[in-house]
Formats: C-alpha cells, structure tokens, sequence
C-alpha cells in the first residue's frame, strides 16, 4: 500500500477517534445554560396549598436558590431533605423557592405535607415557565444572585456539598 | 352602607390583586414581526417549525414528533407564537435563548457548528479524490506488455500433473 495514502488515513482515523473519545466522555445532559450570566425570566405564579401568588421579581435583594422537580421524578425526593434542611439553615439570608410543573396539585400537597417544607413552592400550569428557564428534565435547580442574575445552574439532585458550592457563587 | 363597604373591598382588592404571569418571548426576542397565522397553515407551519426543534426529554427526536409533555408544551407554544404573529426566526431564536443551540435540530453555520456542515463535505471530496488516485493507478498498462509473460520454471509436481491429465500421453 503506498505509504502516503496509509500515513494520511491512519491521521484522519486519529482525529476522529480523538474526537469519538472526548465526546463519549461527557455527559450529554450536561449541556451548559444559556441563561448564565443574564437576567433571570420573570413569572408569578401560584402558591401550592395558599394560593398566594408568588412573583419572582420581589424576592430581588436576597439570593434565590429556584428549584424545579416534580412529584413523580425519584431523584426529586432524594434532594428534597437538602432543599428543606439548607433554606432553613440559611434562611433569611437566601430565599429557596420550589417551581413544580407536568404534575397535578393534590399530589404535589401530599407529597409536601408527607415530606415536610421550609420554602413556597409554585404551580406551572402549562409548563411555559419551564421552557423559559430551559428545562430538560427534573430536577434542575438555578442560582440566582441578589439582582436577579443567574449565576449557575445544575442539573440532577442537589447534594449538600453541590448546594454549598453554588450558593458560595451568589452569596459574595 | 353595607353596599359601600362590599364595593371598597373589590376595589381594594382589584388594585392590590397580582395576576399569574408566566415568562413571555417578548422578554427574549421582542415583539412580534411576521403576520399572525391561522387555519390549516397555522398547523402546517406549527409542524414545520415543531420539526426543528429538538425534544429536550426525547433528545433523538423532535419536538413535533415527540410525545414527552414537555414537547407538547413547546409545540404549543410554538402554535401559541405563530397565532400571534412571531416568526419562525424569533421562534427558534427563542428557543435557543432558553436552551442554547442544542434545541435547534438543524445547526447554524457559524462558530464550531460549521464543522458540522463543513467536514461530511471535506470527508466526501477527499474520497471521491481517493477512488480517482485509486482507479487511475489501476488502469495503467504496464511498460512490459509486449514481452511474452514469464514461463514458470520447471516444477516436478507440475509435470506430473500434467501427465496424469494428459494420460501420460505427453
């Protein structure tokens, strides 16, 4: 085989292994937000249990952690002691609030009133509130710093450590 | 008096009354610069559109296609965008704002993703230059064709053979 067209095909195959290679490691979930960095989109929405409406631009002047899951995703119970036990811990200083969508109400109190709240968590009813936020799947939850700004996101349960991590970002 | 009181409270309650707000495209791309859409072509354009958007849930396909609700929620919210007038460059551009470009199932050429529609094309120029290089050295008559092919040389083996095919009457 001439050695000209064996030395380029074996250096084309290496850049296409090297990129297969890079790309397999990574997790296609953890896609980064666009939304890092800018404002975060305004809602008021609906109190579970009160319905007391809830509206996002006046809780500015304080970080909010915003966390979106639903009664039916299994990782969503597992954060949900963290999210409960920290806003207690940190609260008034930073406001945790709970955004639930694809779900229905009478679920989302029992579930609540089973596993106990320390935060209000809102209804979205149509899910418009997600799609602004860019939600893939539950639950996701954002960081927003004291003007409004988000300043990480993270995708999956929320571990103490992972939670600590990112409220160090918006309590400066 | 009583009458007074009950008006005093709706209106009260009326100027303090918040309304559900959810967020709206405007915040992302502005007001609306098409037409609105209606009847079947309102169907026709949602699908279109609904086709390059990729299912956030169901990521191998699309958001027409989809049946995760969260599809359905931004099919319909792509219904709900086309009814009052956006067009399908806001529409996807919202999108994108929300998710970033890995919602759009039909890349933009710029940045990195150009590779995407770049390299199939690079990747199939160099074979087509392959199998030219390749079938025009194979098409080359050898400079030594005039000459009488190479005998083999005597083989033993092959002789017999060849008596043994032939009866032994060679």
């Amino acid at each position: 085989m001439n050695r000209t067209v064996l030395f380029v095909g074996v250096a084309i195959a290496a850049v296409l292994l090297g990129i297969l290679f890079l790309g397999l490691g990574k997790n296609p979930n953890d896609i980064r937000s666009p939304l890092i960095g800018k404002q975060a989109p305004s809602f008021t929405l609906r109190e579970v249990g009160t319905g007391r409406l809830v509206d996002l631009a006046t809780l500015k002047g304080k970080p909010v952690v915003l966390n979106f899951w639903a009664t039916w995703c299994a990782p969503c119970w597992e954060e949900h002691p963290v999210l409960v036990a920290n806003a207690r811990m940190f609260e008034p200083n930073v406001q945790f609030l709970g955004v639930v969508f694809q779900d229905e109400e009478s679920k989302i109190l029992n579930f609540l009133q089973q596993r106990g709240s320390s935060y209000p968590t809102v209804v979205d009813d149509k899910g418009k509130t997600a799609i602004a936020y860019g939600i893939g799947g539950v639950p996701e939850t954002f960081f927003l710093d004291a003007n409004g700004v988000i300043a990480a996101k993270h995708n999956g349960p929320m571990s103490p450590d992972i939670l600590q991590a990112n409220l160090q970002k918006v309590m400066r | 008096m009583g009458k007074k009181i009950v008006l005093l409270l709706v209106v009260t309650l009326s100027l303090g009354a918040q309304t559900l707000k959810v967020p709206d495209a405007a915040q992302f791309v502005g007001q609306p610069q098409g037409t609105p859409v209606t009847g079947a072509q309102l169907t026709r354009r949602t699908n279109e559109i609904g086709g390059l958007l990729r299912c956030p849930v169901c990521q191998g396909m699309s958001v027409a296609d989809s049946p995760a609700e969260m599809a359905v929620n931004m099919k319909g919210q792509v219904h709900e965008l086309l009814q009052r007038g956006y067009t399908e460059e806001q529409i996807l551009t919202y999108f994108e704002r929300s998710y970033g470009q890995f919602v759009l199932l039909r890349p933009k050429f710029e940045g990195t993703t150009t590779l995407v529609w770049l390299l199939p094309a690079v990747a199939l120029l160099i074979g087509a230059a392959v199998l030219v290089v390749t079938f025009r050295r194979l098409g080359r008559v050898p400079a030594t064709s005039n000459q009488q092919p190479p005998t083999a040389p005597d083989d033993a083996y092959l002789s017999r053979v060849r008596d043994l095919v032939s009866g032994g009457k060679s």
